[in-house]
């Protein structure tokens, strides 16, 4: 458990002094934004608004892709992945730290991003802002577990950055559709679908789960 | 080494008996009234659906065994699976859309089957990807068994969000429940057994290429140490 707390620590800590990553992924997902916007049918009117909660989870799990890129990007400078893979802790608590850096840095660009949507599409989010971050962090906790697993195996092949989509995308499916009905209903009706949250709830225990144990043998060096 | 010689022998004159005597069914059984010709495809598609899915599940399964016993064979067997069932799963992709042009109109549709084969057949090919991206035969062996073992344990769920997404399911039911007209029902049989022939054959000589690749590579090795 102390592990856990003193990865997620060192992430945190060394990314508020370069800031690389979250400046990184927080630009990236304005980018999106603005060409969403601009390929949205013009004018922004219901029909442009009626995709938005798609567009969101565009724009959220591909700057979350670039994120869990650098991830484990840093820890390859000085053999610094060998030193935590020789840590004489649990490998499993290792991946909680890492996973859960890169899921508070997704929250900050998903809650950043999610602003400027509201902009763009003259969207009204305040009433269902609570609900909505509840969503957007479950999708963003199946993202980052499956995600940290698959970018400890991206960082050791060829072609690293072009990895990781490949291995994570084809999986993520579960979570990117749980996330993207629940949030259309939140954000069209105002209601939150059970059947959306439980497919979301499972599919992050599951991931969260397999990831844990399969970690492992990731770092079996 | 006679076992290796006579098992290729052995599985390609299966794969030519039953291809021949599935040919002659296909060619004899009645054409559909309601679809007409075009409803033959289907004797190619359906069993190479039982193809694609006996290539993943084997290289999920030897993937298991992999990560359990660090076998090197075993490593072996999962990729050449893998490989055989990309190929089938590729043929279903291909007859499937053409079927499906001339019998519902259009070429795909995102009912909950096809999106799910799809899906298998990108984790699949990532799974190939993987694997020649990565240097070290024991590291791609290691992280390919990774994402393969995870990648079948999640069809289940990807089954249920495409479910609760809603897929209109207008892909035929399975065969039985007395689904087949007269004379359609020995193709489907032999167009399964030379589906299941080809699978055996096209492995046992992808394992053979396997097997002498790994054979140069420890050569090379030897090689190596002797000059240093």
């Amino acid at each position: 458990m102390s592990a856990l707390l003193a990865i997620l620590w060192k992430d945190l800590v060394s990314e508020w002094r370069s800031r690389d990553r979250l400046v990184a992924m927080g630009v990236f997902a304005l980018l999106v934004v603005i060409v969403l916007y601009l390929a949205a049918p013009p004018g922004g009117g219901p029909e442009a608004r009626a995709h938005v909660p798609g567009l969101l989870w565009v724009a959220w799990s591909f700057a979350g892709v670039l994120g869990l890129n650098r991830a484990f990007a840093s820890e390859l400078e000085n053999e610094a992945l060998s030193v935590l893979a020789l840590a004489p802790v649990d490998r499993g608590f290792v991946f909680l730290g890492k996973a859960l850096a890169s899921f508070v840095l997704l929250l900050l660009v998903q809650a950043a991003s999610a602003l400027a949507f509201a902009l763009a599409f003259d969207l009204d989010l305040r009433p269902v802002a609570g609900r909505l971050a509840g969503v957007a962090a479950l999708g963003a906790a199946g993202l980052c577990t499956l995600g940290t697993l698959f970018s400890a195996i991206a960082v050791r092949t060829q072609y690293r950055e072009v990895m990781l989509p490949l291995l994570l995308l084809p999986l993520l499916v579960p979570v990117l559709l749980g996330a993207v009905r629940a949030t259309q209903a939140l954000l069209l009706e105002g209601t939150l679908p059970w059947p959306a949250l439980q497919l979301l709830l499972v599919t992050d225990g599951v991931f969260a789960i397999v990831s844990f144990l399969c970690f492992e043998v990731v770092l079996d060096e | 080494m006679t076992q290796s010689t006579s098992l290729p022998r052995l599985t390609a004159a299966a794969l030519g008996v039953s291809a021949l005597l599935w040919a002659f069914f296909v060619w004899r059984a009645p054409i559909d009234a309601m679809q007409g010709p075009i409803q033959k495809i289907l004797y190619i598609h359906v069993p190479c659906v039982v193809g694609a899915y006996l290539g993943f599940f084997l290289t999920a399964g030897a993937s298991g065994v992999y990560l359990w016993r660090r076998g090197e064979r075993a490593d072996r067997f999962a990729a050449a699976a893998a490989e055989v069932g990309v190929l089938f799963c590729t043929l279903v992709l291909l007859t499937g859309p053409i079927w499906a042009k001339g019998t519902w109109g259009r070429w795909w549709t995102w009912d909950l089957r096809l999106t799910l084969t799809l899906l298998l057949y990108l984790i699949y090919v990532s799974y190939l990807l993987l694997r020649s991206f990565t240097e070290g035969s024991e590291r791609a062996a290691r992280f390919s068994a990774v994402y393969a073992v995870v990648g079948v344990l999640l069809i289940p769920l990807n089954y249920w969000a495409i479910d609760l997404a809603g897929g209109r399911t207008v892909h035929p039911e399975n065969l039985g429940r007395g689904s087949l007209g007269a004379g359609m029902g020995a193709p489907f049989a032999l167009g399964m057994l030379t589906a299941v022939a080809a699978f055996a054959h096209l492995l046992v000589r992808r394992l053979e290429v396997g097997a002498l690749r790994a054979e140069r590579e420890r050569l090379d090795a030897e090689a190596l140490r002797r000059e240093a």
